[in-house]
């Protein structure tokens, strides 16, 4: 008999994120399936409406990363005005960047990877959570989260201004200069990240890396696929978050091919398979052969496992120590291990950390040169960072005046949705036998996933609910046999 | 400031992911010197900073249950959210955020209510409020007044 179950976090959208996974006759996978749902409309909704609104407005289709979504739209401002803004206003913007990818991959670490490795993949279920990781590391690592995480935030809203959506950025620059006292005060929050990177690093040594288990897992066949690895990197193939070049390497790690993020149309093609409302992402030069492993196969993969094996180092120097006993302790490079993500991210904490300090000591920080003002005429643009999950692209065209006439986004989780497929797919094959499905095998299969950190639809802000999880069961008819909720 | 907050959560360009902002709209100049009225497309933990400080407070939101009504308004008590697990950090919640500031001893409201407005369309940008929704608002409006002004009366 064939049957299904689904792994579906009833969110606030009904059955948004789910995972469906088909058994065969004796209970073993035949096929599992991740869905990720797709937000319609922004295309539609920009026609028309001023292109140098776009910052603002993309800004409030995520709850999460709207930082990211707000540079990637300002570049393309740049470049729709062909507009270059002074080195300040650059070196603000990716100041302020910096701080957001600090705050973002602290809580990421602490409080959704946490449970996972800091407690344990298979700890008992009530203590896999936020609770668990606190007891495991301290109150006083909890309030220091909570407390970093509020100076970056305090330290972007000086920066930016105190408003609910990111306005800092303009097309040619930044709205505002930054003050010698603002300065004193980054560079105060900058040396704090820098601490706290280097004791989450700390953690991750002490907690994960002594755990022979855990170790096992990370380096397991079930969380490992080889693939092609996207990233931007700057003048020197050093990881950057807010601009240069993107490099692709290989899965035998070689530089397969590097372009302006510009030209991305040339290298990037979207792939659609009718159980999925998401496009796949995958390399033009290589083609769409499936969901598979290996150099023929165009899938790709973004986000901090991709950006560490697509970049040759960290551009500071504590980020680079990190860098090299990473892939010193996991066997060379590339890193194929989708569990490494966790660890790859605080690497980029501290290298996001320490590029503040750079940039916060910079006496070209507090220039009040911080806009060129356009004067060409607007024609189209294309802006791209890396968001903490990953590259987002951002493309716009718009007529003499300025309005929209198309506009196209593609986001971190869709580069990464086909390699994130067939990681869900194969640690369902790995972990369940013979139709033996509890709370912890489907909490290891949602770790493949959790691993990327996926955006389930940029729309989500807030759950005030129960997240509960529902395992329906089917027949080959796919008529529904059981249904088992796991509430939270 | 107020020890009173409302809090609407949403998306004003994303369909009715717009009903929590447009209560608070609502409900603003009449709770004036009331509460705090503060709108909020943040998600998940960040949500934490604006919640510290105050006394108590009312949060409105969209939902998405597909169990009632588009337009139904629930009341939903936050003590019995016990959900711990979030399957991303955007879907950390009002649990995870109890759970923590009660560890760390933080700041935190001691009275949280939460409106839910279930909605019709909530994945498409630039849609419309739906009918359903946009007639719910106004009971919505008046139900998170007259708690506040309830909770105003008791200090």
């Amino acid at each position: 008999m064939s049957s299904k179950v689904t792994i579906d976090p009833i969110t606030r959208l009904e059955g948004h994120g789910k995972v469906d996974i088909f058994l065969d006759d004796s209970g073993n996978v035949e096929r599992a399936y991740f869905q990720i749902p797709e937000l319609r409309g922004f295309e539609k909704f920009a026609e028309g409406r001023p292109a140098e609104d776009m910052p603002q407005i993309t800004s409030r289709i995520c709850g999460v990363c709207p930082t990211a979504h707000h540079m990637a739209a300002t570049k393309a401002m740049d470049a729709l005005y062909h507009v270059d803004p002074p080195a300040s206003a650059k070196k603000i913007r990716e100041l302020i960047y910096s701080a957001f990818f600090v705050e973002d991959h602290a809580l990421h670490f602490f409080f959704l990877g946490g449970p996972d490795f800091v407690v344990g993949p298979t700890a008992p279920k009530a203590e896999r959570n936020i609770l668990g990781v606190l007891g495991k590391v301290g109150l006083e690592v909890g309030k220091e989260v909570i407390g970093l995480r509020k100076q970056m935030r305090d330290l972007i809203s000086l920066a930016g201004g105190k408003v609910a959506h990111p306005v800092f950025g303009l097309p040619g620059g930044v709205a505002k200069a930054l003050s010698a006292e603002d300065q004193a005060a980054f560079i105060a929050g900058a040396k704090h990240a820098v601490e706290f990177g280097l004791f989450s690093l700390q953690v991750f040594r002490d907690l994960v890396l002594t755990n022979e288990e855990y170790v096992n897992w990370i380096t397991s066949d079930t969380y490992t696929h080889q693939t092609y690895y996207m990233g931007m990197v700057d003048g020197n193939n050093k990881v950057n978050f807010y601009d240069g070049q993107l490099r692709v390497v290989g899965p035998d790690g070689r530089e397969y091919v590097k372009f302006a993020p510009a030209d991305y149309l040339r290298h990037v093609a979207e792939h659609v398979e009718p159980w999925s409302y998401i496009k796949f992402c995958y390399l033009k030069g290589i083609g769409w052969k499936g969901f598979e492993d290996g150099a023929g196969s165009g899938v790709y993969a973004v986000a901090p496992l991709a950006r560490l094996n697509a970049a040759d180092g960290m551009a500071t120097p504590r980020a680079q120590e990190a860098y090299e006993e990473y892939f010193q302790t996991l066997g060379g490079k590339p890193v194929h291990h989708t569990l490494a993500n966790h660890w790859a991210r605080l690497i980029e904490m501290l290298y996001a950390a320490e590029r503040m300090v750079e940039l916060t000591e910079d006496p070209e920080i507090i220039s009040p040169t911080v806009r060129t003002l356009p004067i060409a005429t607007p024609d189209e643009g294309i802006g791209v960072v890396e968001a903490p999950r990953g590259t987002l692209f951002h493309h716009y065209l718009s007529d003499a005046q300025g309005l929209v006439t198309k506009a196209n986004l593609i986001v971190a989780t869709q580069n990464n949705a086909a390699r994130i497929a067939m990681s869900v797919d194969k640690s369902a094959r790995g972990l369940i036998k013979a139709g033996e499905v509890n709370d912890g095998i489907l909490n290891m299969v949602e770790m493949a996933f959790r691993a990327y950190d996926p955006c389930h639809g940029c729309a989500t802000h807030a759950l005030p609910g129960q997240m509960p999880i529902k395992i329906s069961i089917y027949d080959q008819r796919h008529e529904l046999v059981r249904e088992i909720r796991r509430d939270g | 400031m107020p020890p009173i907050l409302i809090l609407g959560l949403g998306n004003d360009i994303i369909s009715d992911d717009a009903a929590g902002l447009l209560v608070a709209r609502m409900v603003r100049e009449e709770l004036a010197g009331v509460a705090d009225v503060v709108e909020s497309s943040l998600s998940g933990l960040a949500l934490l900073e604006l919640l510290l400080g105050y006394e108590r407070v009312i949060i409105v939101d969209a939902e998405g249950t597909g169990q009632r009504p588009p337009g139904s308004i629930t009341e939903i008590d936050p003590a019995a959210l016990d959900a711990l697990i979030a399957p991303s950090p955007h879907y950390a919640g009002l649990p995870e955020m109890f759970a923590i500031a009660e560890q760390l001893g933080l700041d935190f409201p001691k009275e949280i209510r939460i409106l839910a407005i279930e909605a019709e369309n909530l994945s498409e940008i630039g849609g419309p409020v739906s009918e359903a929704v946009r007639v719910a608002l106004p009971e919505a409006a008046a139900r998170v007044t007259e708690m506040a002004r309830g909770w105003a009366s008791q200090d």
